[in-house]
């Protein structure tokens, strides 16, 4: 059964419209996967000696396992914006006389080949064997690869049931941001040291064998809460959704100035706030305003002179992380709708129009409300200000064409619970040439006169690109409107 | 064969259906109709386990439908186009439906023959995907997809709609033919009062969620649903 179901999914991925660009993603994240992976294994081999030398540590093993529980705070947050859930369009099997639960052990087990599973057994086994074997004896060398692994995979089940349950609530947020905090803050601040709490744990599984079994345990129960979460909502409803976002129900009033493509960027909000799906982009975007709290706060990036390199990135991230996540699926999101926009007079240009619109006033909003970050320095709003110009000028313009490229259709209707992918390691992979994008500007100037120059370049370059706003916007219109048959017809067969 | 009792469903304050309890016996063709919006695709849903009951349950036998899946091959059901792979050509869906029923070549073989009339040649042996088919032929691969198997009970919904006269026609000869020949149970909403009169010998008006005629007579039912209908 469940072989019939792997078929399925293939032909179904094979035959999608937009084949090749899930494609070609897959094929570069194989690769990121592969070369990622080979580094962490090199550092796996090398730990030992890098632990030794960087913390000028005598006792390697003790340092590493004093601070286990960093890397599984850290495992924790990586986990939390890379790892995929589980998706499948339900509907089609729940009539047919497959059981509930092969369906969601199918799911979940597919959903546990990832290389996020091989980053602990690549990272620690070398480890175990080189440093633990020669001191503790190879059975100690098992027993504590064992408990860090199973820790580790722990992690993969709480997180599929920790972001279906909370990715759509400030909870979610709350939980993810207070990890960040014990993790940096304790680490950096020296208010506790929390590696303290769980090294007697990993201590004992040298002597003996009651900590793999606790772990192991642990990693069925964890297991066990995902699978029976999963198995419990199984149905075409979702669960009671309180609607507790009516306050952001309305008109943005201040689009009504602008015709056709106002009252568009109007409903395009209402869309927003009314998915799932749409509003944890937009969650997200809150969750990265405090994001600088953590680049801007943090001893490693305060220089003598001028500011870290490293915090143009922060303020691109910080200025247009909305625009950038969800511009990357610009049609996508009008795709159950997208014959009602075709059929209007001027309704695809307005459509366009519209989301360029949106896109400003979410970036302007985060602007103004990242303005308080003056305080730790008048260099961090002129970054903001230079980045933010820079994205209204080209940076908005590269994220949307390439969306356009053979967009994916998506049905935000459909219960959210199985095909709710949330955010993915695909939404931040698209990120990266528009990443590159402020430095191939900035750097030239920032390394040859100063850093200063850089930002001025920023603005300059991201002016031009305001100022050739209405040609360059057409560009993006044009190409709609060309191969708004193909579009419309791909949009149409797969919902 | 189905028994329903104290059926509720609630989203927030409104009451979409409210079914104190309903009896239906093992060959009988059943008839649903009502006005948009009775709650008859949502009793098919809760029948079939696919949304949740807020009070009460549905059960096929003794087994109540929430509680255990085994039914799941005694019961063939089609309520809208989310229940095919749409990624497949109907030849491709069928032998998938073959596999998931544990049926040989054989008996595939002959299912599909049963519908080589209805399908009037535009459906097997075509290389095109079902989601490239027209609403009509979607709607007979979901039929015939829904009688795979030898289901005990088959629920429809809407089965006429988007049919063109001819197929119309056939598909009632080919249910009753079915009802006569296999003892399946149908379930079928319609509002196509003709047909749904023709082949059903029991036919249920919902209103507002409620049950409020349950009728028997073949004789009168055309005349009562017509006047409250209006039509």
């Amino acid at each position: 059964m469940v072989l019939q179901l792997v078929k399925l999914e293939l032909l179904k991925t094979m035959r999608s419209s937009s084949f090749a660009k899930s494609a070609l993603v897959a094929v570069f994240l194989g690769f990121l996967a592969v070369i990622l992976l080979s580094y962490v294994l090199i550092l796996g081999f090398f730990l030992k000696e890098v632990i030794e030398k960087g913390f000028e540590s005598t006792d390697a093993y003790a340092t590493l396992t004093g601070a286990l529980i960093y890397f599984y705070l850290f495992e924790f947050m990586y986990r939390y914006f890379v790892q995929k859930l589980p998706v499948m369009e339900l509907e089609r099997f729940l009539h047919l006389p497959i059981r509930k639960s092969s369906i969601i052990h199918f799911l979940l087990g597919r959903s546990f080949i990832s290389p996020l599973t091989l980053i602990a057994p690549l990272l620690f086994l070398p480890f175990a064997f080189k440093e633990i074997g020669p001191r503790f004896g190879d059975w100690a060398a098992w027993s504590w690869a064992a408990c860090v692994v199973l820790s580790s995979w722990s992690l993969h089940w709480l997180m599929l049931w920790f972001k279906q349950k909370f990715e759509d609530s400030f909870i979610g947020l709350g939980v993810v941001f207070a990890v960040l905090l014990l993790g940096a803050g304790s680490s950096y601040y020296g208010w506790f040291n929390l590696g303290d709490f769980f090294k007697p744990l990993f201590d004992w599984s040298l002597v003996s064998v009651f900590p793999v079994i606790l772990l192991l345990v642990f990693f069925i129960a964890l297991h066990r809460l995902a699978y029976t979460y999963y198995r419990n909502n199984a149905y075409l409803e979702d669960l009671a959704e309180e609607e507790n976002l009516r306050f952001v129900n309305q008109d943005l009033g201040i689009f009504n100035r602008f015709g056709l493509a106002g009252q568009l960027a109007n409903l395009e909000w209402k869309l927003i706030v009314r998915h799932k799906k749409s509003r944890t982009y937009l969650m997200l975007a809150g969750f990265f305003l405090l994001y600088g709290l953590i680049f801007y706060t943090n001893p490693q990036y305060q220089t003598e002179e001028g500011f870290s390199h490293m915090f143009i990135f922060v303020g691109t991230f910080i200025t247009s992380i909305f625009m950038l996540q969800y511009g990357q699926l610009f049609l996508s999101w009008n795709s159950s709708s997208f014959d009602f926009f075709l059929n209007r007079r001027g309704g695809v240009e307005s459509l366009i129009k519209g989301k360029y619109l949106l896109f400003v006033v979410t970036s302007v909003f985060c602007l103004l409300v990242s303005v308080p970050y003056v305080y730790f320095g008048w260099d961090i709003l002129l970054i903001h200000l230079a980045t933010f110009i820079f994205n209204m000028g080209v940076v908005i313009h590269l994220v949307i064409y390439m969306s356009l490229w053979k967009p994916k259709p998506m049905d935000l209707n459909k219960g959210a619970m199985f095909n709710y992918e949330g955010v993915g390691i695909a939404q931040f992979l698209m990120m990266i040439p528009i990443f590159i994008g402020p430095y191939i500007v900035y750097f030239p100037f920032a390394l040859l006169i100063n850093q200063y120059a850089g930002l001025i370049a920023l603005s300059v370059v991201g002016m031009i690109g305001i100022l050739f706003f209405p040609y360059l916007s057409n560009i993006a219109v044009q190409k709609v409107l060309k191969n708004r048959y193909e579009i419309s017809s791909s949009f149409r067969q797969e919902l | 064969m189905i028994t329903v009792n104290n059926l509720k469903k609630q989203y927030k304050d409104a009451v979409v259906l409210d079914v104190e309890s309903l009896e239906i016996p093992k060959s009988e063709c059943f008839g649903l109709v009502g006005n948009n919006g009775a709650g008859k695709t949502t009793l098919f849903r809760i029948m079939l386990d696919l949304v949740r009951a807020t009070t009460g349950h549905v059960m096929l036998d003794t087994v109540d439908v929430s509680k255990n899946e085994d039914w799941k091959g005694r019961v063939g059901a089609y309520l809208d186009e989310h229940m095919l792979l749409s990624y497949l050509t109907p030849d491709e869906y069928f032998e998938a439906l073959r596999k998931i029923h544990q049926l040989s070549e054989e008996d595939l073989k002959l299912h599909i023959q049963k519908f080589e009339e209805l399908f009037n040649g535009e459906i097997i042996g075509k290389k095109k995907y079902i989601r490239d088919l027209s609403k009509g032929n979607l709607k007979k691969v979901g039929i015939a997809a829904a009688m795979i198997g030898n289901p005990e009970v088959v629920m429809l919904d809407e089965p006429f709609e988007n049919l063109d006269p001819s197929s119309q026609v056939r598909l009632k000869k080919l249910i009753l033919q079915e009802k006569e020949g296999s003892q399946i149970t149908f379930l079928i909403s319609s509002h196509d009062l003709n047909h749904v009169t023709d082949i059903c010998d029991r036919i249920v008006l919902l209103e507002k969620g409620k049950i409020i005629r349950d009728l028997h007579d073949k004789s009168t039912m055309v005349e009562d649903l017509n006047t409250y209908f209006g039509t």
